[in-house]
């Protein structure tokens, strides 16, 4: 049994979000996951905000998106027939929002 | 024969052979650049340190670059050290390769040298059959030295085509690693133009200065591709050879390359530090024939087949690969620790026989990152599994029990152990997520619940 990373709704269901709540929680992870590692404040996150250009390399990325699985439920990159290589932030949200589970 | 006569001659004079003008450009980075007449110059020098090995560990690609050049045939030994290797590391494989001299840029390693002191030291003397000894690419421990002649490591470079002096080839591996050196060896023997990026370049800079430059050819990691196709600019390089190799390129990165360069011809290309390189995929598709297995196949002049479900791999040419760790049998065939499944005439790559892992090209050593957690005061019992990642392949999960007398809260010593781990491991070799629970998931290799101590 996983104890604490509580990554679904609680009942075994992936958690429902509207994309803002998706934008919040994907912004918030960002911050977490920056404060971990340094020491200077955080970039803020825009829609034209170029991801390779944040200062997260690739590696940070990846890991940001398996958090997300974790706290989501669902990773998007693996869910697609066609890969997607999101270049900004907005295709970023977007892409999780495509494929975030919907309410029925 | 894809072997180019004069190969067994060091670089430069393998290079100044080509006869290209002596304003060519062979090497451009961009501050700096070698030309062909560079490089007679560096052929022409007779001096040689007989008798000696001298490492390098470099961390500006072009000045690596530029001190291959100028000692291959010169010494007796190279050794190519990854620039990022920790000091003591690097002692210690400098004493297995009996080597005391090194180039390098770093202030923390003994018998350091400048090129040009190097060179100083010399006598006359006639070109020398320099061994190179290149170093797997682990993110744990010690790594391991492999020797290769010199010609292993040009064999599989092609006789240029008269247009090759035209193409364009970046530098985005380490020249220190062996994919490193297939890139040199190709675009330097084919007379073209090696594009060198900065160390520290990010890759929207590079990707933006190969654009300027008119880049034609990449070799890289199916981690550095989805990384290069996130940069915006990258859908301006005119890519005419797409090349991937260092980990498993699967149908979705293929089928991406393909889509975003359509004038490109993609190939991947399985090798490794102990075989040399194997043979390269030109269908873009994942895998490669099962009938490349047959008894009497031949790809690229080496021999493949598969027993107990992994590859076995006879190099072409004469075996001249040899390290402690490398199993090979009476044929010559090298056994390659990649697990193979074979399915609708297609054979995929599964994975490492024993408990590795490939994070974006390197490869962790499962079973030391969990030696290392359950050093944890806290940790009775941990595992590392494997997480697909789209980015990186693969990533690492750390499940660990706790001790029963700690009363920690879980998210403290989901922290607790992140630091722990942060401190000791190169990133690659992180979990990158971690989850405290009451039992352990299965292992990688499938494996049931190990004890823990």
């Amino acid at each position: 049994m996983t104890q604490m990373w509580a990554p679904f709704a609680g009942d075994g269901q992936p958690l429902i979000l509207t994309p803002d709540e998706l934008r919040a929680r994907i912004t918030a992870l960002f911050n977490e996951m920056w404060r971990e590692d340094r020491e200077d404040e955080p970039p803020a996150l825009v829609d034209d905000t170029v991801l390779l250009e944040t200062g997260f390399d690739s590696m940070a990325f990846a890991v940001l998106v398996a958090r997300l699985d974790d706290e989501l439920g669902f990773d998007p990159f693996t869910m697609v027939e066609e890969p997607v290589y999101p270049q900004t932030f907005a295709e970023f949200v977007a892409f999780y929002a495509q494929c975030a589970p919907k309410p029925e | 024969m894809r072997a180019q006569a004069g190969v067994t001659a060091p670089l430069a004079q393998a290079i100044a052979a080509l006869d290209l003008p002596d304003d060519h450009v062979l090497i451009r980075s961009p501050e700096r650049e070698v030309s062909a007449g560079d490089v007679r110059l560096i052929a022409q020098m007779g001096v040689v340190l007989a008798g000696m090995g001298v490492a390098l560990c470099i961390a500006e690609p072009f000045e690596m670059l530029r001190a291959l050049l100028s000692l291959d045939g010169r010494v007796a030994a190279l050794l190519l050290l990854a620039p990022d290797l920790p000091a003591e590391a690097a002692q210690t494989v400098m004493r297995e390769a009996g080597v005391e001299r090194v180039v390098t840029e770093r202030t923390d390693l003994p018998g350091a040298v400048t090129l040009d002191a190097l060179l100083a030291e010399g006598g006359e003397g006639a070109p020398l059959a320099t061994q190179w000894l290149l170093t797997t690419s682990g993110t744990t421990g010690v790594p391991k030295l492999v020797r290769h002649e010199r010609d292993t490591i040009f064999r599989a470079v092609k006789t240029p085509r008269a247009a090759a002096g035209a193409d364009r080839w970046a530098m985005l591996y380490d020249p220190s690693r062996f994919a490193g050196t297939q890139v040199m060896a190709q675009a330097l023997l084919g007379g073209a133009c090696l594009l060198t990026p900065r160390s520290g370049m990010t890759t929207g800079e590079t990707v933006d200065w190969l654009v300027e430059q008119g880049c034609t050819h990449v070799s890289a990691t199916p981690s550095l591709w989805r990384r290069l196709l996130m940069a915006p600019g990258s859908m301006r390089l005119p890519l005419r050879q797409i090349t991937l190799g260092g980990e498993i390129a699967d149908d979705a990165i293929l089928g991406a390359l393909r889509a975003r360069f359509p004038k490109a011809r993609v190939t991947h290309i399985y090798a490794s530090t102990e075989a040399g390189t194997g043979f390269a995929v030109r269908d873009g598709k994942a895998g490669f024939p099962a009938d490349w297995l047959a008894e009497n196949a031949e790809i690229d002049g080496a021999r493949l087949s598969v027993r107990d479900g992994l590859l076995w791999l006879r190099p072409a040419g004469e075996a001249s690969s040899t390290a402690a760790h490398i199993v090979r049998d009476d044929g010559g065939f090298i056994r390659t620790g990649d697990r193979i499944a074979i399915e609708d005439g297609r054979a995929r790559f599964a994975g490492r026989e024993d408990a590795t892992l490939n994070v974006g090209g390197i490869k962790v050593q499962v079973e030391a990152v969990e030696e290392i957690v359950h050093a944890h005061p806290a940790v009775a019992q941990c595992r590392i599994t494997a997480k697909p990642s789209a980015m990186m392949g693969s990533l690492l999960t750390l499940s660990v029990v706790p001790r029963a007398e700690v009363v920690t809260d879980p998210a403290t010593l989901r922290q607790e152990i992140a630091l722990w781990c942060k401190s000791r491991l190169p990133p690659p070799a992180r979990p990158a997520t971690i989850r405290i629970v009451q039992e352990l998931p299965l292992s990688i290799a499938g494996k049931t619940e190990r004890t823990g101590a």
